[in-house]
């Protein structure tokens, strides 16, 4: 696998709170999913990788370069996309407005050629009926797409989405899937989501983070495998299992040891991923 | 029809080479004619009539240019590099409107009180200082996690914003100074306004722009403000040839070392 970015015991504090303990991983190629509770630390990490912070201690790499040194960073940051967890608009600005803007930070001057790569991107968020419309007056999921659609200016070959899919509707998100998929191709694009199901839809690679340390690195499928024979399905709610919850078919679904009379079932990723997290808080509690 | 547009002026007009009655006869003539409109339309090459199109798509949908970017296109500023100054956040109407009424209230407190020289002359520097405050920075701009993830040099974009920010309200102290009843007092706080803007100019290249401009407008105006409480005298200590060439030295000083710096030369360099 070529690198297109090493975190390599990267630590990051925000008063008392350690955002980063000494995570490290490499991402090649292709769509790789960041998986982790609130506060787990994505959003530190990922502002590292896009260049907005730096990390207290550690390494990083972006395509071989160092953000640590000026000259690297903006080579970095030449072949960067970035969605923030946050993405905020100009006061006043309409859709095309924002992208432009966006695209003049990206150093496109020639004015004919960056709005046409305005109209292209716009075109691939699907939002070309409203380029004209203020973004403030957008509802939240097309707000979303706004900012998606300035992060792929330029045909970045580094992807870094903070929660994209926050916000969108099911249809927004097969959409941004079918988006992200085509992106991914001979480029790298790393995605924070809380939602499993874009991971297992999108990712070749699955890295889950927990208390600012990787808990996790591997295909979506190890991921699963983590609770394979370890999920259940029964009739009523057993007390011995890790997590218990009550499905939409009335039957209560066990992470953990079997409790009697129940049925074993194949595990889904987010299954591996509750477990693997349960797993470690355990163990820090511990 | 007995007439139809020979080839080597359906060429020649489609080249621009045809002007004036002749090129008035050939348009008039391929509006009623399809044969002759085909033929030249068909001289036309393909991507310069793409061209055009796109052009005229550009022209109906390309956004509008604020008032901002017209000003500052009009005194040079490259195309991009206004649009990005006029989002400043302190160029909104609703933060140039809070400073005029800091310039307005500073302008009527001298000639209404007793303290009011002293507070004008507090108060006229620290003006440009906050405006630059809200120039550029994480809680004040809503696209700075953006810009700072993009190439566009960050140091750039805080110089033309600063300096346009310190002119647009330094027009408004200029302008509130023109209604203070000493000529000396309306001019003394200019020299004082250079320092401070250049200290936190050169004071962001550590901290955030807002936290620069906070710190230096605070450790000059409130120690000025507490006297000024207490029924010290403040103006004559503001107005004297020492306090004058102390501000002109301080600025000298902090763009002497900001202008040293290679990587602010390359940045203003680009385009």
């Amino acid at each position: 696998m070529t690198s297109a970015a090493v975190v390599n015991d990267v630590r990051r504090r925000y008063g008392r709170t350690q955002a980063l303990d000494g995570a490290s991983f490499e991402i090649g190629t292709g769509v790789t999913g960041l998986l982790g509770p609130n506060g787990a630390g994505k959003t530190t990490l990922l502002r590292i990788l896009a260049t907005v912070a730096a990390p207290d201690s550690g390494a990083v790499s972006v395509f071989g370069r160092d953000p640590a040194v000026a000259r690297e960073r903006v080579e970095i940051r030449r072949r960067l996309g970035y969605l923030p967890q946050d993405p905020g608009f100009q006061r006043g600005f309409s859709v095309f407005e924002f992208i432009d803007y966006v695209a003049i930070l990206k150093e496109m001057t020639n004015r004919r050629e960056r709005h046409d790569e305005v109209r292209r991107v716009i075109d691939a968020v699907d939002l070309a009926s409203v380029s004209g419309k203020r973004v403030r007056a957008l509802s939240g999921g097309m707000r979303r797409r706004t900012a998606l659609a300035a992060a792929l200016l330029r045909d970045p070959q580094f992807l870094v989405l903070d929660e994209p899919t926050a916000g969108l509707d099911p249809e927004q998100r097969l959409r941004f899937r079918d988006l992200v998929s085509r992106a991914g191709e001979g480029r790298a694009v790393l995605l924070s989501t809380h939602q499993t199901e874009d991971v297992a839809a999108l990712c070749q690679d699955v890295v889950v983070l927990d208390k600012g340390r990787v808990l996790f690195h591997g295909a979506p499928a190890e991921l699963t495998a983590v609770a394979a024979d370890r999920v259940w399905v029964a009739d009523e709610r057993r007390g011995d299992a890790e997590l218990v919850w009550r499905t939409g078919e009335g039957r209560f679904r066990h992470l953990g040891s079997p409790p009697n009379g129940a049925d074993l079932v194949v595990p889904t990723l987010e299954d591996g991923y509750l477990m693997l997290v349960g797993r470690f808080d355990e163990e820090a509690a511990a | 029809m007995s007439w139809h547009v020979p080839e080597q002026l359906a060429v020649a007009y489609v080249d621009g080479a045809v002007q004036g009655a002749r090129a008035a006869s050939v348009e008039a003539h391929i509006l009623t004619c399809p044969d002759c409109r085909s033929r030249v339309s068909a001289e036309a090459p393909g991507d310069r009539l793409a061209d055009i199109w796109s052009g005229v798509v550009d022209e109906v949908d390309a956004p509008r240019r604020s008032w901002g970017e017209r000003v500052l296109g009009a005194i040079g500023l490259p195309e991009t590099d206004a649009r990005l100054v006029a989002a400043a956040p302190t160029l909104r109407l609703s933060w140039l409107s809070s400073l005029t009424a800091v310039m307005v209230f500073a302008a009527w407190a001298s000639n209404s009180t007793d303290r009011g020289i002293p507070l004008f002359l507090i108060l006229a520097p620290v003006v440009p200082v906050l405006a630059v405050a809200g120039a550029y920075g994480p809680r004040v701009d809503p696209t700075y996690e953006i810009s700072v993830a993009s190439p566009y040099p960050t140091l750039r974009l805080v110089l033309l914003r600063s300096a346009t920010v310190v002119a647009a309200s330094g027009v408004l102290a200029v302008v509130a100074s023109a209604f203070v009843p000493n000529g000396r007092v309306a001019a003394a706080w200019l020299l004082p306004c250079l320092a401070l803007v250049s200290l936190t100019l050169l004071l962001a290249r550590w901290v955030a722009l807002p936290v620069a401009a906070f710190a230096v407008a605070a450790t000059y105006a409130l120690p000025l403000l507490v006297a000024l409480v207490d029924g010290r005298e403040v103006s004559s200590a503001l107005l004297s040839p020492a306090a004058q060439w102390t501000a002109a030295a301080v600025a000298l000083a902090a763009l002497t070392v900001m202008t040293a710096d290679p990587h602010l030369r390359a940045a203003m360099r680009r385009n």
